[in-house]
C-alpha cells in the first residue's frame, strides 16, 4: 500500500477508538458520577524524502475528560451523596487514595461509610469516615460536615486534582491523579441525591453518526485507491 | 471491534435496571417493603498512550494520554431505606415500626431472620407469629381468655382479663438493628438474614439505640414511589435503545470494512 493507504488507514483506526469512546460513554449513560470522555486528535508529520512535500497523518493523542455538571437525582437515601460544583471525593483503594464524583456510599459492618466496591471514603483529614450503627439520624451539611443525631462527627473530604488534565481513569467510576490534589472550595454535596452521568445522549449520537460517516467517506477512499492501484497496474500492463 | 462488546455490556446493565425496577412495581403494595437501585461503574480503562508517558528526549510529558474504557458493569443493587407511609388496619397485632429496626423471627429451620413486616398473627394455641407463620422472638404466647390486647411503642405487650382492672404485661417485642441494612440477604417473604457484610444484629428494645418505636394498628406500606420507578423505567428503555443504536452503527462500520477489498 501507498502513503495515501495509509494516511486514511490512521484516519480509521483513530475513528474505530473513538467509535469504542462514543461506546463506552452510552454504556455508562445511567453509571452515577460518570463523567463523558473525549478523543483529540492531532496530526502527525511524517517526512516522505528530501524536498518532498510531508505527510499527515491523523492519531489520537489525548482525551478530555468533561467536567460538566450531571443532572442532580433525588433518591432520599441516606448515604447517597451528591458534589455540586467542582471537586471529588476522597477513597481509599488498594491501590492508592482515588478520587470519585459517584456517591452512592453504604454503611459497612463496622460503620465505615464504601463505595459499592467496599473502597472507604475519607475524610479531610485522610481518615476512613465512620458513622455509628446506633445512630438515629445522621445529617450532611452543604461544607460536608456530617453530623449524628444533632452532633457534628467528620467533615467529608472534598478535594480538586492540581492538574485536572492528569486524571487517569480506573474502574469503578474514579480517578487517579500522579501530581495530587488540594481542598475544594465553593463545593456544596447534598445528602438524598446522586449525581446522573454527564453523558449527554444527544451530542453521542451525533457524534456517532459523524464518526461512523467519517469511516465509510474512509473506506470509500481507499476504496478509490485500490481501484486507482489496479487500473494502473492493468494499463501498465498492458502497455508493456 | 469493542464498541460492539461495549455496546453489550450498556444494553445487559439497562436489562438489569429494567428488571430490578419491574420488582419494585411488583412489589408496590407488599407491606414493609423498600425499593431497590441498581448501581452502576465502569468497567476497566485500556491505557493506550499513558498520562504522564515521556513524548520527547527534553521530557515533555503527554499530558492526558489516551485512555479507551471497556464499558459498563452493575456494582450493586442497594435498598433504599425509606418510611414507609403506614395504614391504619385497626387490627390489633399490626404493628408498624416507625424508624430503623427489624423483628427477629425464628424459621423452622431454627435460623434467625428479621422482617418489617409487622401484620402479625396468632396461632391456635395463642402464639405470635408472622403471616407465614413463623414465631416472632421472644416467643410471646396469648392466653385465650385475654382482651383487648394492648402493644405500646416500646414493644410492650398489655392484656387484660376478666375481672381484673390492671392489665398485665405478657412480654416485650425487641428490635434488632443493622449496621449496614444493604448486607442483610432477602430471602423471599419480607424476610432477610444477617450475613457477614451486614455486620451482627444490634438488638435493643424499640426506642433505644437509634431503633424505631412500634405503633399498634398500623402497618408500614410499601415506600416505592411509581413516580421514581416509571421515570427510571423510561431511562432504563432509551438508555436500552441508545445501546442498540450503538451497535448497529458499529456493525454498520463493521460491514463497511468487509466490503474493502
Amino acid at each position: 500500500m501507498d502513503n495515501p493507504g495509509y494516511t486514511s488507514l490512521t484516519r480509521l483506526s483513530g475513528l474505530m477508538r473513538e467509535m469504542q469512546v462514543v461506546a463506552n460513554n452510552i454504556a455508562n449513560i445511567s453509571t452515577t458520577g460518570f463523567r463523558t470522555e473525549g478523543v483529540i486528535f492531532a496530526e502527525h508529520i511524517a517526512e516522505t524524502g528530501r524536498n518532498e512535500p510531508s505527510l499527515s497523518m491523523g492519531t489520537a493523542v489525548g482525551r478530555s475528560i468533561s467536567g460538566q455538571q450531571g443532572a442532580l437525582q433525588r433518591t432520599g437515601g441516606e448515604f447517597d451523596f451528591a458534589i455540586e460544583g467542582e471537586g471529588y471525593f476522597l477513597i481509599d483503594t488498594p491501590q492508592g487514595e482515588a478520587l470519585t464524583r459517584a456517591g452512592a456510599f453504604i454503611r459497612n459492618e463496622v460503620g465505615e461509610m464504601v463505595t459499592p466496591d467496599g473502597f472507604r471514603l475519607l475524610d479531610a483529614g485522610g481518615a476512613p469516615v465512620f458513622v455509628p450503627p446506633t445512630a438515629t439520624s445522621m445529617a450532611l451539611a452543604p461544607d460536608g460536615t456530617i453530623s449524628v443525631d444533632g452532633q457534628p462527627l467528620t467533615v467529608v473530604g472534598l478535594v480538586v486534582p492540581n492538574d485536572p488534565l492528569e486524571l487517569s481513569r480506573v474502574a469503578g467510576t474514579a480517578f487517579t491523579v500522579q501530581s495530587g490534589y488540594s481542598p475544594a472550595e465553593n463545593t456544596r454535596v447534598l445528602q438524598g441525591y446522586l449525581e446522573a452521568s454527564n453523558v449527554d445522549p444527544v451530542l453521542q449520537v451525533a457524534r456517532m453518526i459523524e464518526v461512523q460517516r467519517a469511516y465509510e467517506l474512509g473506506q470509500s477512499f481507499m476504496d478509490a485507491e485500490d481501484t486507482r492501484i489496479r487500473d494502473f497496474l492493468r494499463t501498465a500492463g498492458q502497455r508493456s | 471491534m469493542r464498541a460492539l462488546d461495549i455496546a453489550a455490556t450498556g444494553m445487559s446493565a439497562q436489562q438489569m435496571r429494567v428488571d430490578v425496577i419491574s420488582n419494585n412495581i411488583a412489589n408496590m403494595s407488599t407491606t414493609g417493603y423498600s425499593p431497590r437501585r441498581a448501581d452502576f461503574a465502569d468497567l476497566h480503562y485500556q491505557q493506550m498512550t499513558r498520562a504522564g508517558a515521556i513524548n520527547a528526549a527534553d521530557g515533555t510529558v503527554v499530558p492526558a494520554g489516551v485512555q479507551l474504557g471497556l464499558g459498563v458493569r452493575p456494582a450493586a443493587v442497594t435498598v433504599t431505606w425509606e418510611q414507609g407511609s403506614l395504614q391504619a388496619t385497626g387490627g390489633d397485632l399490626d404493628i408498624a415500626i416507625e424508624g430503623r429496626g427489624y423483628l427477629e423471627v425464628t424459621l423452622p429451620s431454627g435460623e434467625t431472620a428479621y422482617t418489617r413486616d409487622g401484620a402479625l398473627q396468632r396461632t391456635g394455641d395463642g402464639l405470635i407469629v408472622t403471616a407465614d407463620g413463623f414465631e416472632v422472638n421472644p416467643g410471646i404466647t396469648i392466653p385465650t381468655d385475654a382482651r383487648d390486647l394492648t402493644i405500646n411503642a416500646d414493644g410492650e405487650i398489655y392484656v387484660y382479663f376478666a375481672g381484673d382492672p390492671q392489665p398485665q404485661l405478657l412480654g416485650q417485642l425487641i428490635l434488632s438493628g443493622f449496621s449496614n441494612d444493604n448486607g442483610l440477604e432477602a430471602i423471599g417473604s419480607n424476610l432477610f438474614i444477617e450475613t457477614g457484610a451486614s455486620g451482627p444484629p444490634l438488638a435493643a428494645q424499640p426506642g433505644q439505640d437509634g431503633l424505631g418505636t412500634l405503633r399498634q394498628g398500623y402497618v408500614e406500606q410499601s415506600s416505592v414511589d411509581a413516580v421514581r420507578e416509571i421515570t427510571g423505567l423510561i431511562e432504563a428503555q432509551r438508555g436500552y435503545e441508545l445501546n442498540a443504536k450503538v451497535m448497529t452503527a458499529a456493525d454498520q462500520m463493521l460491514g463497511a470494512t468487509t466490503q474493502v477489498r
